[in-house]
């Protein structure tokens, strides 16, 4: 891809992700809109020091996942939980039976359970196309422990839906 | 305890082949049920986070349908472009996909379609070869707009294979990734999967079956009237 020549190009070009990044890993739409906005005005305050070479996406996807577990450990201060998933603001609800709510509302508080940066790695490696040396070098460690995250948050998952039904 | 997990989670989220040891472990009883559970697992989590596009201001999309020499094709567009092109469906089928798949109001209208309507009617005339329509991708994975990207370049009359394009979007040696992500083109005719094929001259596969994928060629001049 070619380097973005504006901010403003660059964030048209990755606002789409990142907010679909930040609703999977903050639960709910209205957290999300507001860490996406955190996220891009944080970056264009640092965009000028964006060299050509650099990582553009890693380095915005690292933008937005600071701000988001930042905005959870603030969270599970006031609240005593980390995510706060809000199944309406998601679209696999909005046709779902009374049956499969349930089963998303199990979905999501297993995910709910999960500690944000494996909840991070798990997210980037299955819906944002990331190997796991840009795993590590968004939400932070090495490859060894970016898979680590991925795997072990699967394994929970299993834990809490495998048996289910 | 459970040697397998780790082997079993590479194998499902695609990042290695089960061995021979794992495949003769998937045969038994224990295998069986352990796949079955990380496969319920790993579907609760795509079907609740797959695809949150809803998130970004719920939109509507319409849809309508062309009778073609394929048959009936459905087609369906939002605000920012086409969404979806789709054969072998029912109405309600296809409406109700439509809603779940995007999260949206689905509303039939002959007017929100029509440019796109009268262009797929011109290319099976033989009146148009190209398209010129804005599409809306917004709901599939960046990985896959990578892919549908690179296919919409290929132009009418050519044909090229899934390696060309694997290599074109930098992952030389995923062509078999290239293939899944094409089997899930959500706008086809329009980019144009039907013309990406296997490697040695064999057409390789079609969503839509393989009769429509020749009959798309056909009309294109990129396979013989008697191929």
């Amino acid at each position: 891809m070619n380097p973005p020549s504006s901010f403003a190009e660059f964030a048209e070009r990755h606002r789409s992700d990142i907010l679909r990044y930040l609703v999977r890993l903050l639960g709910n739409e209205p957290d999300a809109q507001d860490a996406c906005q955190d996220a891009f005005l944080h970056a264009q305050r640092a965009f000028a020091r964006l060299t050509p070479d650099s990582n553009e996406r890693a380095w915005l996807y690292r933008i937005a996942t600071n701000g988001a577990l930042n905005a959870i450990r603030r969270r599970s201060r006031l609240a005593g939980r980390t995510v706060e998933v809000d199944l309406d603001t998601l679209p696999a609800s909005v046709s779902a039976s009374a049956e499969q709510r349930q089963e998303l509302r199990a979905v999501a508080d297993a995910v709910q359970t999960l500690p944000p940066r494996q909840r991070a790695a798990l997210m980037l490696r299955q819906f944002h196309d990331m190997n796991y040396g840009e795993i590590a070098a968004t939400v932070g460690g090495n490859q060894a422990t970016a898979r680590a995250n991925v795997y072990q948050a699967i394994k929970k998952l299993r834990a809490a839906l495998g048996g289910t039904r | 305890m459970k040697p397998h997990d780790d082997e079993l989670i590479a194998m499902l989220i695609g990042e290695a082949k089960p061995s021979i040891d794992l495949q003769r472990w998937l045969d038994s009883d224990r295998g069986q049920r352990e796949l079955a559970e990380y496969r319920r697992a790993l579907n609760g989590l795509h079907r609740l986070y797959g695809n949150v596009a809803g998130a970004m201001a719920p939109r509507a999309a319409y849809y309508d349908s062309i009778t073609t020499p394929i048959g009936r094709v459905f087609v369906a567009t939002t605000e920012t472009g086409l969404v979806r092109v789709s054969f072998h469906q029912s109405e309600s089928a296809f409406a109700s996909d439509l809603r779940q798949q995007l999260g949206t109001d689905v509303v039939k209208s002959a007017a929100k379609t029509k440019a796109v309507v009268h262009q797929i009617r011109d290319y099976f005339a033989g009146r148009r070869r190209a398209f010129d329509l804005q599409t809306d991708l917004s709901h599939v994975t960046p990985f896959q707009r990578r892919v549908l990207l690179a296919t919409a370049q290929v132009p009418p009359g050519r044909v090229v294979s899934y390696g060309d394009i694997a290599k074109r979007i930098g992952r030389p040696r995923g062509s078999r990734a290239v293939g899944q992500a094409l089997g899930h083109n959500p706008i086809p005719i329009v980019i144009p999967c039907h013309r990406i094929v296997a490697a040695g001259g064999k057409l390789g596969g079609y969503t839509g079956g393989l009769t429509i994928k020749k009959k798309l060629l056909r009309l294109e001049g990129a396979l013989a009237a008697n191929a």
